[in-house]
């Protein structure tokens, strides 16, 4: 599903942020990248979305050679990739219905698929009853779970989540883990950058770690460190 | 239709955040075609002017003294040959003279110290359809300009003819009054047009700005270019087209209450009509729509990038 060849990626600045990193993700898999500040978590997330090129070598996402897909195709491939960030990026002005719904809107989706299927998936992320509500109306954890639904509306085959706990208490991160266990489980690959220790211990997934642009450690049903 | 009244919805939001500085983007977008089309009118005015100086003038053919009956025949029918020439009239001696202190009654000095009878020539008064057919009957008669000594003086090949009336200054005098008009009303439209395509543009950034949030979102969830551009482009295209509307309004303004009221003050200049003014709708409209396209490219640069 996700690939990386020999992946190196050097910013403008002159910054190595990934250095031969050789990754390869199947169909369905749970996989935690974890790491430092500055190990090149958050530059592994924008490559896969084509937000960054890599410098040298090559990103496959959902069978696609990312440097040979046009910048006319990028948002065709974005629609099969959800994320998930660590300040949510909903719009303080559109109630949870209508930040998932713009989702579905902007994408050319009609008002019968829309209507359909948003109370579904809110309903999934455990907010049935929350539609109306506004961000600022809503806790922390609600309002991941509303970003999470948006990632998830329009059924991607991955999901990317950077830091998707980072703000947080332990406690209703676990609940947004178990979330996106739930996700996982119906056959989503997830990927999730993050350095919460306590998460990643106790779920025991995958673990990818970075260190200063390189893969130092890959090993399935891991711990943090 | 989902999708309309989403480009819609969006243009309108657009258009009510940014409401003072649409506003602004607006009234540019009205002066500069205001302005565009008053240059326009004012071209067109001034062609009619020029038509009216020009169209159906007289040019006097100057005969050599003394004149024979034989000649005025012979030249009266050469001249009625020639394309263009509606009648020739002969002008003798006595009639020329009458004319020439009707002219001058209010000099007397000057007539009295003027031998008329042997001063004013004869001559043969040629109606034409145009001005710039004068040249067709110089070139009939073979008359030609000659510089001798500093100063011009024009040569008749045609036996009994001395001169043709010289239009020629007079046309390249009209031609470089239209010209320099033009040119500096165009250049005061053009100079505006930028200024409101700069403004428009400017407006448009300033909306994709504010709602940078908003866009980097929508790139997120896989929204292509064109869904994330439309609705400012719109939103450029309803600014550049109210003002082009208020323009039109305004034009139509300048008619009714200048230009109709000038009419019968002055019978014999030639004014505007609604017609003239309908004339350069379509061009304000192309206008505007040009500010916008223009606008929407140069405003969105900066966004093309995924």
């Amino acid at each position: 599903m996700i690939s990386l060849q020999h992946v190196t990626k050097v910013y403008r600045n002159g910054v190595t942020a990934l250095e031969d990193v050789s990754v390869e993700i199947d169909k369905g898999e749970f996989v935690f990248v974890v790491g430092p500040s500055g190990s090149g978590k958050s530059t592994m997330i924008r490559l896969l979305l084509k937000q960054e090129e890599a410098t040298n070598g090559d990103v496959y996402v959902a069978g696609k050679n990312l440097s040979k897909v046009t910048s006319f195709k990028v948002p065709h491939l974005r629609r099969n990739v959800g994320t998930v960030f660590q300040d949510y990026k909903l719009l303080q002005d559109k109630t949870a219905f209508e930040n998932v719904a713009f989702a579905l809107e902007v994408i050319g989706k009609a008002k019968h698929v829309i209507d359909q299927r948003v109370p579904e998936i809110l309903e999934y992320v455990g907010l049935g009853d929350k539609l109306n509500a506004f961000p600022d109306e809503l806790s922390g954890g609600e309002q991941q779970r509303v970003s999470i639904a948006r990632a998830c509306v329009n059924r991607p085959l991955v999901l990317l989540a950077d830091e998707p706990t980072g703000n947080l208490d332990p406690n209703t991160s676990v609940d947004i883990m178990r979330l996106l266990d739930k996700v996982n489980r119906i056959g989503t690959t997830v990927v999730m950058a993050t350095h919460d220790q306590a998460i990643v211990d106790a779920m025991r997934k995958r673990v990818i770690e970075l260190d200063k642009g390189k893969v130092v450690r890959d090993q399935s049903r891991g711990v943090y460190s | 239709m989902a999708r309309f009244e989403y480009f819609f919805r969006e243009t309108a939001a657009g258009l009510r955040r940014n409401g003072v500085v649409a506003f602004a983007a607006m009234s540019t977008a009205f002066i500069a075609l205001f302005l565009f089309g008053l240059s326009l009118l004012i071209a067109r005015e001034f062609e009619l002017v020029t038509r009216v100086l020009t169209g159906n003038v007289e040019v006097q053919v100057y005969l050599s003294d003394p004149v024979n009956d034989g000649t005025v025949t012979r030249l009266t029918e050469r001249l009625q040959q020639v394309r263009g020439v509606a009648n020739v009239d002969y002008w003798d001696k006595k009639r020329s003279c009458e004319q020439f202190r009707e002219l001058f009654a209010n000099q007397p000095v000057f007539l009295e110290n003027v031998n008329c009878m042997e001063v004013i020539p004869t001559s043969l008064r040629v109606n034409l359809s145009e001005v710039t057919d004068f040249r067709q009957i110089t070139a009939a008669l073979g008359c030609q300009t000659v510089e001798s000594g500093g100063q011009e003086r024009q040569e008749c090949a045609e036996p009994g003819v001395r001169s043709v009336a010289d239009y020629q200054k007079l046309l390249d005098r009209l031609n470089a009054i239209t010209t320099v008009l033009s040119l500096s009303v165009f250049a005061i439209a053009v100079i505006m047009l930028a200024s409101a395509i700069g403004l428009v543009a400017n407006t448009l950034r300033m909306g994709m700005f504010a709602r940078r949030k908003e866009i980097g979102i929508m790139r997120l969830v896989g929204a292509t270019n064109w869904r994330i551009r439309v609705p400012f482009l719109i939103e450029g295209m309803v600014e550049a087209l109210v003002g082009a509307a208020f323009a039109i309004a305004f034009l139509f303004g300048v008619k009714v209450f200048f230009v109709d009221s000038l009419r019968g003050t002055a019978p014999w200049l030639p004014l505007i009509r609604n017609t003239d003014v309908v004339a350069v709708t379509p061009l304000i409209l192309l206008a505007a729509a040009v500010v916008a396209v223009i606008a929407g490219t140069i405003g969105m640069r900066r966004f093309l990038d995924v």
